[in-house]
């Protein structure tokens, strides 16, 4: 661990994320999915007091929808987490957030070939 | 005449006379024999006055030397004891830490089962003040603490130190300060810091707040952390004030049982890494006013302006070119060159499979006027999907 004149390194991660959360309970993941689509609302200032993980949230919300999953990851949290600060900002009014896309419904194939054939024959 | 010796008073007189003269005789002799005995008694006396003091001398020469030999002893034995406890928690240390890396890969592993992330910060918190205890041992032990690469803002080190003891949610930190310091004060800040937040949160009553407030001073940064407790005493201050003050090794067997290493922690590393810490002071809340001053010296030169940026330094892993690609308005086509699957959404494809394969298909092998009017005709299939995705910005560039 240590030797002489040289102090080992530290690289877990400095601020702990419970304190981040400040010991909340963390909120379902029902509320807000991973793939729900997370975006800042119009003309909206950061909170007072922001901790930095919101401002960095901000940022990226900034630049329009983007899934809970990609917050979570481009600002290096657990999921839970950025959960937990995307709800906040949701509560206070400061984020848009539209549901996941619905899936595809399977079609059957001689639809799709149908759809195919006409669209082939409009295109030329 | 002869009437005279007669007289048998003559007689009388004459044996007394002799009777006298014979008891002074004597007693002269006797008279000198005592002095004789006396002087005798008297040198005897001095040598034996002189021996005493020589005894004495050697006495307290014995005895200093003992109590030398003694504090030779105890210093080897807690010096030894100190380098078994060091290499211990060295070894308590590395493995701690070991923990809290694991941990951080876990808690993002299962970042999204609420019950499992939950249950995994609870044991990250007692990893963390488990590991502050090694920590604080291993300093008094003469050992060092790790280094952490790259700067730490001021409000990351107080959360950091906040994180290490129990009730950390009784902490509260306000921070209008932009300050880095750099990577070799980071963790000994971090440590005195929470030691200090254990006192005031041991030392006030439970639910009570306790604040960190940072403050610039002309001479550097000051952490002040204010309790709500009941004070310190005057012999507690000036407990606090010696170990406080200390310039070299602790006795650590002097710290009471159970231990309480806490200010002696922060004396050691204040001494050690060149920032003041103090206690004496009256919080407006009643309770006790410990403050950390950190020198200009181990301040970053630059602090980094934007909070949010901030944060990345702290953190090497969070670069900042990550956050760089968000904003997608520029180049229209330039998808998937970016590292770490970043915001180029628009690309991915969707749950109809059919897209983005055409898509794909159209984009590279034909013009772009081509794969705009293919696009525009499939806009039916990938409406769920794209819109559902698609920011303004990214619609605009699309249609370019």
């Amino acid at each position: 661990m240590t030797t002489p004149g040289g102090e080992a390194p530290v690289t877990s991660d400095f601020v702990r994320s419970y304190v981040i959360t400040g010991g909340r309970t963390l909120p379902d993941a029902d509320d807000l999915a991973l793939h729900t689509l997370v975006t800042l609302a119009p003309e909206r200032k950061p909170p007072l007091g922001a901790g930095p993980e919101v401002m960095a949230i901000w940022n990226l919300c900034a630049g329009g929808y983007l899934s809970v999953a990609e917050v979570a990851g481009h600002v290096g949290l657990p999921v839970g987490v950025a959960r937990l600060l995307l709800t906040d900002l949701s509560e206070q009014g400061h984020l848009l957030r539209r549901a996941e896309p619905p899936r595809a419904q399977n079609v059957d194939r001689a639809t799709l070939e149908k759809v195919l054939n006409g669209l082939q024959s409009l295109i030329g | 005449m002869t009437s005279l010796t007669q007289d048998p008073l003559l007689w009388i007189l004459l044996v007394v006379l002799i009777a006298a003269v014979v008891a002074v005789m004597r007693a002269r002799r006797t008279n000198m024999a005592l002095r004789r005995t006396k002087k005798d008694l008297e040198t005897g006396l001095g040598e034996a006055r002189g021996d005493v003091g020589q005894l004495h001398a050697h006495v307290t020469a014995l005895n200093t030397q003992h109590q030398r030999d003694l504090a030779d002893v105890r210093a080897d034995a807690e010096a030894s004891t100190k380098a078994v406890l060091k290499s211990a928690m060295g070894t308590l240390q590395s493995l701690a830490e070991e923990q809290q890396v694991l941990l951080d890969d876990l808690l993002k592993k299962y970042g999204d089962t609420t019950d499992v992330l939950g249950d995994l910060m609870a044991v990250d918190h007692t990893g963390s003040q488990f590991g502050r205890r090694a920590k604080g041992i291993s300093v008094l032990c003469g050992g060092w603490l790790g280094r952490r690469e790259g700067l730490a803002t001021v409000y990351d080190v107080a959360r950091s130190a906040q994180g290490r003891i129990k009730d950390f949610n009784r902490v509260s930190v306000h921070s209008q300060v932009n300050v880095s310091l750099v990577g070799k004060a980071v963790e000994p800040v971090a440590v005195v810091l929470a030691e200090l937040l254990d006192n005031a949160t041991n030392y006030s009553a439970p639910g009570t707040p306790v604040e960190v407030n940072i403050q610039t001073v002309p001479s550097g940064v000051c952490f002040i952390v204010d309790d709500a407790g009941l004070g310190m005493d005057q012999e507690t201050k000036d407990r606090a004030a010696t170990l406080l003050s200390v310039d070299g090794p602790v006795d650590i067997t002097g710290l009471g049982d159970p231990p309480r290493f806490g200010f002696a922690v922060c004396g050691m590393l204040a001494a050690r890494y060149g920032f003041a810490v103090s206690v004496g002071s009256v919080s407006p809340y009643g309770g006790v006013r410990a403050v950390i001053r950190v020198p200009e010296s181990l301040l970053a030169p630059d602090a980094p302006a934007p909070v949010a940026d901030v944060r990345d330094t702290a953190v090497p892993e969070a670069a900042p070119q990550r956050l760089a690609p968000v904003p997608v308005v520029g180049p229209s086509h330039v998808v998937g060159t970016t590292t770490g699957g970043l915001p180029k959404r628009r690309r991915r494809s969707g749950p109809v499979t059919v897209v983005p394969a055409l898509d794909n298909a159209d984009g590279e092998g034909t013009s772009e006027p081509a794969s705009e009017v293919t696009a525009s005709r499939l806009g039916a299939f990938a409406r769920g999907t794209q819109l559902g995705r698609t920011t303004k910005t990214t619609e605009g560039s699309d249609d370019q």
